[in-house]
């Protein structure tokens, strides 16, 4: 032979790694030895009697493991695919409603601040309507002083007015009565005279 | 020398008692479990055990056998619904009932040893004769006297109704034989086949080696016939509650 046989202490092994033992009980081999071996018994004892009803079981057997066996592989893929649906569906639902409830948290969470928020509003607002007050009250006063300064210049133009027209008046009145007092003769002659007098008198002064 | 004893094909379908308890009290007590009653129970046994293994711990998520089951039961709810119609809900949990009834026990049967309660005229016919008799109080119930216009054709000339009745009678009171007898006859007619081939076959394996060599082939035929078998439990059960579905729209609305 080309090959060796195994060294006895080495076969030895192999047939004690082999003897079934906790957990794996019952081996292939030893299930198939019993079996046998049960079935053998069964029927030399005329424990089992082999009859037509025999060849309905082999029959059955290999009819139900066929079918078993056909079966098996598309209804278990059919059925896997429905459940993964089904769970598809549910966990869908789920992530949506973590969604949901997560964007609740969310706005929530924006509105967090809505207390402070307002009482600064509102603080604000009443700044406001105080520095709206004020400025009221001060456009108020500018309109008056407006008012008060429109109305002094009315009158400082008024009095402006009536001094131009009494000066006027004066003038004229001065000028008409000197165009009168010249008309005079006496007048004339006065004037000629004083007029002489100073003349007279530059001259003696030899101002001239 | 070897006494060769063949049982008749039919034997399979007696009812025999397995336990039974006799006692001289109660006006002599006569209890008995029969193989009949035995399947009935196994029966019952597994479709509780189904339904309580498919409910699967009521989780949401079902597993692959109750997958089976919710598909059976929409596929079994859809034939109710198209049959009766508005009012099937009421009815649904009897067809259910009666359908895994009638299936499991077609089911069972196909168990080599076991016995085919579905195959046994009190079973079959005892369930046809009681739906029928409840079909046609519930239809009396219903329509009151106007039931008996159910026995005469629309249009019919006044001359032939005695006639036409009889043959709407005889046909009517025939339901309750026909429901029964076809699940009856199929079933006895599958198994006895089965087992009239399976002892022509056992024989022929016992021959010789060249003989149970050929005895393959027709060996063949017969795993077929066994595939058959499981069809025919099947569609008879179907069969079976979609015809009370029809007895039962017929009783609702009168044709």
């Amino acid at each position: 032979m080309a090959t060796n046989p195994p060294p006895p202490s080495e076969r030895a092994s192999e047939i004690i790694q082999k003897l079934p033992s906790s957990p794996n009980l019952i081996t292939k081999t030893g299930t198939a030895l019993l079996g046998v071996g049960a079935a053998a018994t069964a029927i030399s004892q005329e424990l089992y009697v082999v009859n037509e009803e025999t060849i309905v079981l082999i029959a059955s057997i290999m009819v139900f493991t066929y079918i078993g066996k056909v079966i098996q592989e598309p209804y278990s893929q059919w059925a896997e695919g429905h459940i993964q649906r089904i769970k598809k569906v549910l966990n869908d639902a789920r992530a949506e409603h973590t969604g949901a409830v997560q964007e609740r948290i969310d706005s929530v969470g924006q509105m967090k601040d809505v207390v402070s928020v307002t009482e600064n509003l509102f603080a604000l607002s009443k700044e406001t309507a105080k520095l709206e007050a004020e400025n009221f009250v001060q456009l108020q006063k500018v309109t008056l002083a407006s008012e008060l300064k429109s109305v002094l210049d009315s009158w400082v133009r008024y009095e402006q007015h009536v001094k131009e027209s009494e000066q006027a008046d004066l003038t004229k009145t001065v000028i008409e009565k000197v165009v009168a007092a010249l008309k005079d003769e006496k007048t004339q002659k006065d004037i000629l005279t004083s007029a002489i007098t100073e003349v007279e008198q530059l001259v003696k002064s030899k101002a001239i | 020398m070897t006494n060769l004893f063949i049982q008749s094909p039919l034997s399979q379908f007696e009812v025999v008692n397995l336990i039974g308890v006799n006692a001289p009290i109660l006006g002599n007590l006569h209890l008995n479990l029969t193989n009949l009653g035995l399947y009935a129970s196994f029966v019952l046994f597994i479709i509780l055990g189904l339904h309580i293994y498919g409910n699967n711990d009521s989780r949401l998520i079902p597993n692959k056998w109750s997958i089976s089951l919710e598909s059976s039961y929409q596929s079994l709810n859809t034939m109710v619904r198209e049959q009766i119609g508005s009012q099937s809900e009421r009815y649904f949990p009897f067809i259910y009932s009666l359908f895994f009834f009638i299936l499991i026990g077609n089911l069972i049967s196909n168990v080599p040893y076991s016995f085919a309660i579905t195959a046994s005229g009190v079973v079959s016919l005892g369930l046809s004769f009681t739906i029928f008799i409840g079909v046609t109080i519930l239809a009396l119930s219903i329509h009151k006297l106007k039931f008996f216009a159910f026995f005469i054709p629309a249009g019919t000339p006044l001359n032939l109704v005695p006639l036409l009745v009889l043959i709407e009678l005889v046909s009517y009171l025939a339901r309750a034989v026909s429901l029964g007898v076809r699940l009856f006859a199929n079933l006895t007619a599958g198994h006895t086949l089965l087992k009239i081939l399976s002892t022509y076959l056992f024989k022929l394996f016992s021959g010789s080696l060249f003989i149970a060599i050929l005895t393959l082939i027709p060996f063949a035929i017969f795993l077929a016939l066994v595939g058959l078998e499981i069809a025919v439990s099947l569609i008879q059960a179907f069969v079976f509650t979609l015809l009370v579905c029809s007895y039962l729209r017929d009783a609702i609305e009168l044709h």
